[in-house]
């Protein structure tokens, strides 16, 4: 995207003032969102984000400057201004430039910012007409068809010079039922690193008709009752609870200054043992997958607890200076307008010793939390809180009457002690998670699982 | 290429195109930020960011498109792209691009100068030492931010249209971390405006005492309570449920208001205003994203609800006149509806007599995660929750790890007395959400 002798400038200028490291970012992301409502084409967004981030570091120091202007001009005016903000006395670097191309670990078969317009229409279609034909209570569905296509390039004054491409797409379909004065809601946002070659594998219909479901299910069920009980959380999103539980307390944006729970911890036992977590960036064809982070290190796979055992954290270059450990190839931010820092790409509870029917018949009294909504944490205290978008209640060892939406709240130390049966079903969800480095996609992760008790928050 | 020549270049493409009916939106962005870790600087940060956006109708349907690259080739790409787009749409919503016509308001805000960098590490740094002064406990990962942040909007369209407005504000926000016996707890308070000394002290406290105050809280008991939102909370709640006023949204069967102007949806102390001049306001606008008047409003009087917030495409449907609420919620995103200042009118009473009409009951001080555990469509909540229990009319010891459960449309009407100490959120975009305390009955708490 832009020429090395460039890149070898902006560097140069951007060290001239005493620091002891220097990156730029540049990136190129188309993005193509077609909507659905009402059963037209109703929407579209079409967009080019196109800019530049730089970053200068002195010590525990950094300064971040962005640019649209990726002229010459443009370019070493931005490493100027950030050159000027740190004043640390001057200094003549010269940067020599090597590149490295990474593996590319995810197949793109169809580039989604190459088909026509009305190739997408016919998905939307078909997942919006999957909903809206479930039922006639359906009462209104949104469909949307989001592609991204990212790229990326990093240099940096040690030399790196490299650069990624990451495309990816994602149908959600929300859908509402309604009676009698009162809607209900559901949805469904099946993701993946890939092209429309996705939907080989996953029916748009099938995406539609799940959002319906939940919907009209929702709508004949009652309160969930309040307080504290034992919780069976499926596979798939339900693996939100460790990523809001534990996850981002497990960030060296909240670990390297003290702001987490499990600061200080490495080596001890902080869940149940039957608890393994993995942070992998490198799944192919992933929606939270990449070939290469935001600060151009190789993604990789992080075993974060091993049976109970804190082994990892996630860290980003800045804080592993602060730590005084190596960075995790977990540097990532939504747009060259962010910083980047430790961030998720896929986090899963692996697979564990017990048997699902096991788990589902050990519960006297409580509920069994189906489908997930987010949910967010202050990893100061470990507080964190998660949405159940579609629930049940378990008696006497059996799955019982649908029960409407609740939080489920705690802290991220004590769930994951109470974590104490891990089935078999291992299976991810998509989201975007937000925080400061912007909004960023995500894989969730985890077989059905048992937590002893937790509050429910109902009423 | 600046925005200008960028115009031209539009302008140009659109004419050999055979577009007649066109809009560019421009956004352009400069922010500045400072952060304090322990005693010194962290990190600074300086952006600059935005886009233009071009609209156009084709055979009477709007397509769009847009970049953040100013260059002659783009200028040609977006409109190529926006007519595609333009004729893939399939909805029969009447399209028009905005000739004007009516007078717009004028702000009151004077000059729109920020402070400059240096000014920002002095505020940040001393606002890190006050934090830190508060309370022996304070300790690290307490953090204190400074931002200067300015934002321009253009309008130009083929009707002849030809607006620009310019925002800019700054604030300051501390985050503390207080550790005590091993267990961390945190707190956190902000101002919007002027980096006087006169707000640094009290700035700093309020973090500290946030976060000391909770030392100690236990959980609350489950069961149905009196509940005094702070105002913080109960804006926080507002801005998870403003888009239930909507008209694109009730026109969509996303909201529950659908035709219920006029109708009592409220108790008769509620009143709540939308107000695009609020005085004070930092990010006050005489035009809306179509390029529209905006004006001061009042969505419920008095329990009723008076108005929905309209565009020009709902207005039509409803067959009345806009409210100038269009938005969007970047320069690249299709035309919207949005609230401006939006804020519960407040009422006669201080927080220490609604702790009296309480009696007993929590004051809620923190709500959480209002993005999954509210839902608009339904009006449903179940939030992570913290605060004071009130015993005997006095805030009493503090209380946390709870839920509060409900329904925003019932909530409105179990509002029994409205505070006096109006508070505003930090602005987002020209949004800006604003309440005083509240009292509310009957609400649903999950605990132990």
């Amino acid at each position: 995207m832009i020429a090395k002798d460039l890149l070898d400038k902006v560097l140069q200028k951007a060290m001239s003032s005493g620091a002891d490291f220097a990156e730029i970012f540049v990136e190129r992301t188309k993005g193509n969102t077609i909507e659905m409502i009402d059963g037209k084409i109703d929407g579209i967004t079409d967009n080019l984000i196109a800019g530049a981030g730089l970053r200068i570091f002195k010590g525990l120091r950094s300064i971040f400057a962005s640019t649209t202007d990726l002229s010459e001009k443009g370019l070493l005016a931005c490493a100027a201004q950030a050159a000027g903000a740190l004043a640390s006395g001057t200094a003549e670097v010269t940067i020599r430039l090597a590149e490295t191309i990474p593996a590319n670990i995810h197949r793109i078969e169809r580039v989604p910012s190459g088909v026509p317009g009305r190739v997408k229409a016919e998905i939307i279609r078909q997942a919006y007409f999957g909903a809206k034909e479930y039922h006639p209570a359906i009462s209104q569905v949104s469909a949307r068809l989001m592609d991204t296509d990212r790229n990326i390039l990093i240099a940096n004054s040690d030399g790196l010079l490299t650069g990624d491409r990451q495309i990816r797409t994602r149908l959600f379909v929300s859908a509402v039922a309604s009676r009698d004065g009162e809607n209900q809601s559901g949805s469904a946002g099946p993701g993946r690193q890939m092209g429309l070659e996705m939907f080989d594998r996953i029916d748009p219909r099938q995406v539609g008709t799940e959002a319906a479901r939940q919907a009209i299910t929702m709508l004949s069920a009652g309160y969930c009752p309040a307080g504290r009980m034992p919780v069976a959380i499926e596979n798939g999103f339900g693996g939100i609870i460790f990523h809001e539980a534990c996850g981002h307390s497990l960030e060296a944006t909240s670990v390297a200054k003290g702001r987490s729970q499990f600061t200080g911890r490495l080596g001890e036992q902080i869940a149940n043992i039957k608890v393994t977590a993995v942070d992998d960036g490198t799944i192919p064809g992933a929606w939270g997958s990449v070939n290469i982070d935001d600060e151009g290190m190789p993604s990789q796979k992080n075993i974060l607890i091993e049976n109970g055992i804190l082994k990892s954290y996630m860290i980003d270059g800045l804080n592993a200076r602060r730590m005084g450990m190596a960075p995790t190839g977990s540097g990532r931010r939504q747009n060259y307008l962010y910083e980047p820092t430790s961030r998720m790409t896929n986090t899963y509870i692996a697979d564990g010793p017990d048997q699902n029917e096991e788990i589902i018949r050990s519960i006297h009294h409580g509920l069994y939390a189906k489908q997930m909504g987010g949910g967010s944490v202050n990893p100061v205290t470990g507080e964190f809180n998660f949405s159940v978008t579609e629930g049940y209640m378990i008696r006497n060892g059996e799955i019982q009457e649908a029960v409407r939406g609740a939080s489920l709240i705690g802290r991220g130390s004590d769930i994951l002690m109470d974590i104490d049966m891990v089935g078999k079903n291992l299976d991810y969800g998509q989201g975007m998670c937000g925080s400061v480095s912007g909004s960023i996609p995500v894989n969730v992760g985890q077989p059905l699982l048992r937590v002893s008790s937790i509050t429910v928050g109902g009423r | 290429m600046l925005f200008e020549a960028f115009k031209e270049a539009v302008i140009a493409a659109a004419k050999q195109a055979g577009i007649e009916e066109y809009e560019l939106y421009s956004v352009e962005d400069n922010q500045s930020q400072v952060s304090t870790y322990r005693q010194e600087i962290d990190s600074f940060s300086s952006t600059v960011s935005g886009g233009v956006c071009f609209r156009c109708i084709r055979n009477g349907r709007m397509g769009y498109a847009a970049t953040e690259l100013l260059t002659e080739e783009q200028a040609g790409e977006i409109v190529r792209r926006a007519a595609a787009n333009a004729d893939l749409i399939e909805n029969d919503d009447q399209t028009c691009i905005y000739a004007g016509g009516t007078e717009y308001g004028k702000k009151e805000t004077g000059s729109v100068s920020v402070p400059g960098s240096d000014a920002l590490v002095d505020f940040a740094l001393r606002c890190q030492k006050a934090a830190y002064g508060v309370d022996p406990r304070v300790a690290d990962g307490t953090s204190s931010t400074a931002i200067a942040t300015a934002s321009t909007v253009r309008i130009y369209n083929s009707k002849g249209l030809d607006l620009e407005n310019t925002s800019a504000f700054s604030a300051a926000y501390i985050e503390s971390v207080v550790e005590e016996a091993n267990e961390k707890y945190s707190g956190w308070s902000f101002r919007v405006g002027a980096l006087q000394d006169d707000i640094l002290q009290e700035l700093a406290e309020e973090a500290v005492q946030k976060a000391v105050s909770s030392i100690g809280a236990d959980t609350a008991e489950s069961g149905t309570y009196t509940v005094v939102f702070s105002g913080e909370q109960m804006y926080t709640l507002l801005s998870a449920f403003a888009p239930v006023f909507s008209a694109e949204n009730t026109q969509k069967g996303l909201s529950l208001l659908d035709g219920k102007e006029g109708e009592t949806i409220a108790a008769d102390c509620v009143t709540l205003v939308d107000d695009p001049f609020y005085p004070g306001s930092p990010v006050q606008t005489p035009f809306d994203a179509e390029g529209a008047a905006t004006r001061r409003k009042n969505v419920i009087e008095q329990g009723v609800l008076r108005t929905l917030l309209h565009n020009l495409k709902t207005a039509h449907k409803a067959n009345i006149q806009t409210t100038g609420n269009a938005s969007k919620y970047s320069y690249a995103s299709n035309i919207s509806v949005s609230p401006y200042s939006f804020y519960f009118a407040p009422g006669g009473q201080s927080l220490e007599e609604l702790f009296a009409q309480a009696g007993e009951g929590i004051y809620i001080t923190e709500i959480k995660g209002t993005h999954a555990g509210a839902n608009p469509v339904t009006g449903d909540f179940s939030l992570e929750s913290s605060g004071f229990l009130i015993e005997e009319g006095k805030r009493g010891r503090p209380v946390r790890s709870f839920t509060i459960a409900g329904n925003f449309f019932t909530l409105l009407k179990q509002i029994a007395a409205v505070g006096n100490d109006l508070v505003f959120d930090i602005p987002s975009g020209y949004t800006v959400y604003g309440s005083p305390s509240v009292l509310a009955e009957g609400i649903a708490v999950a605990g132990k």
